[in-house]
């Protein structure tokens, strides 16, 4: 069966046409029964066509009588509070369509501007950014920072409360065997602050290339480059 | 590498009452817009007129009619043949062309977001593709200690940067006669705003078939 995209709109070619009746008018029944059983619900369909003269109903003329009867037998306001004709429906679809579009477009737009910020990093300039993409990127930038700020905090925050247990753990152990213990690891409390942290970076991220050397730092810029993320005078 | 996926996929079904409650009302809500939906083709496809009536498991009912529920409804019932006044028919043209535009604006909608969709997809892998070859396009998560410091220098660096470029194509909207001496006969040389950067929205990578580098 060929998955070709069909035009929304009457076939006007006699053949053609009814045999899409026929086929979907098949499908259309099959779904209304999944639909009642899966859920275990009533429901029915009442279908006329100018290629018989008596109605096509499912599930039968008798239980669509049943239903109707039902349907009819609730409040008018509750009848037609969820009554769909072709435009209402219509006019649902294409409202939710458009939401969906205006999603995707600042998705696809947020995307394009996280690029454009990776790629002036490497020394791309900014002249071929107008001054709408210039503010996008501004706001990105900002972004981007409040998070790093954030996951730096939190990185510290981290290293503190580790070197806290662990020198709690060390002085235990101290107590416990009297004194003599083999620390295979440096003593928490001769480091300062930031050799700590780096210590239990390195810990936490044993694959992390701690240099700067290797493929890692590629981008060629010039002096002049403000933008460069790796600038001459950085290297220790 | 293996890929996360999000869902489990088309799943098959078994034709029997389903046992978790919360998943039958979204079954209910997802598969009614499903029947809706195709009994809205089928009466634009092939001209017909039809009537669905269901009520959810929250005992709410919900019905599609074209071109109207209760039309149908009293038909059925009364089983009088319909009359075919020229009013009728008239309403019933309008009403009609009234759908087919409604059919277009929704096909052009569907097309749209397709073609969004798409420029979605091709724009994460241009994400995929950066990955790879820098490390600042890692999310953050994945990001060492000094490496986030060092990228934070970078962004503030970038951040002035962009702040002072954005000053100067301020200042050369305001300005154009001053970017553009005359020429010796007098005339001034035309201000063209794409060289100003008030260019097409879209930013051109530059870079040709959106390589990165």
């Amino acid at each position: 069966m060929t998955r070709k995209k069909v035009k929304l709109a009457y076939i006007t070619n006699d053949s053609a046409r009814k045999a899409t009746f026929k086929k979907r008018k098949k499908g259309l029944m099959k779904k209304v029964s999944e639909l009642s059983t899966l859920c275990g619900i009533d429901a029915c369909a009442i279908l006329y066509s100018p290629y018989d003269s008596q109605p096509e109903v499912w599930p039968s003329p008798l239980g669509v009588q049943r239903v109707l009867a039902h349907f009819k037998k609730m409040p008018e306001m509750e009848q037609s509070k969820k009554m769909v004709n072709q435009e209402s429906f219509l006019r649902q679809r294409i409202a939710k369509g458009n939401e969906q579009l205006k999603k995707q477009r600042k998705d696809n737009r947020e995307k394009e501007i996280t690029q454009v910020m990776y790629q002036s990093l490497t020394g791309k300039g900014l002249q071929n950014l107008n001054i709408v993409d210039l503010n996008d990127l501004g706001w990105m930038i900002d972004q981007n920072l409040k998070d790093i700020h954030k996951r730096i905090e939190s990185l510290n925050k981290e290293a503190q409360s580790q070197a806290a247990a662990a020198a709690a753990a060390a002085a235990g152990q101290l107590i416990k065997t009297g004194g003599k213990v083999q620390e295979e690891k440096p003593a928490f409390d001769s480091m300062d602050a930031i050799q700590r942290q780096q210590w239990f970076v390195d810990l936490v991220n044993p694959n992390e290339q701690m240099g700067f050397a290797g493929d890692d730092m590629m981008l060629p810029f010039g002096d002049n480059n403000h933008n460069a993320l790796w600038p001459n005078g950085f290297f220790p | 590498m293996a890929t996360v996926r999000k869902s489990k996929g088309r799943q098959r079904v078994e034709m029997a009452k389903m046992t978790k409650e919360s998943n039958l009302q979204v079954t209910f809500s997802k598969r009614r817009s499903g029947l809706f939906k195709k009994a809205s083709e089928l009466c634009t496809l092939c001209g017909v007129e039809i009537a669905i009536v269901v009520f959810s498991p929250g005992k709410k009912v919900y019905s599609f009619g074209h071109p109207c529920v209760e039309s149908i409804i009293d038909r059925f019932l009364t089983r009088n043949p319909l009359p075919n006044s020229s009013a009728l028919q008239l309403f019933e043209a309008h009403r009609s062309a009234n759908v087919r535009d409604l059919n277009l604006q929704l096909t052009q909608v569907l097309n749209q977001l397709e073609i969004e969709k798409k420029r979605g997809e091709a724009l994460t892998q241009m994400k995929k593709a950066s990955q790879a070859q820098c490390w600042w396009a890692a999310s953050i998560e994945e990001l060492s200690f000094e490496r986030l410091e060092l990228l934070k220098v970078s962004l503030e660096n970038l951040k002035k940067n962009v702040a002072l470029q954005v000053d100067k194509l301020m200042i050369e909207a305001s300005n154009p006669a001053t970017f553009f001496p005359s020429n010796s006969v007098g005339a001034v040389v035309p201000y063209d705003s794409q060289v100003a950067g008030f260019g097409p929205r879209s930013y051109d990578f530059g870079y040709g078939g959106g390589r990165l580098f």
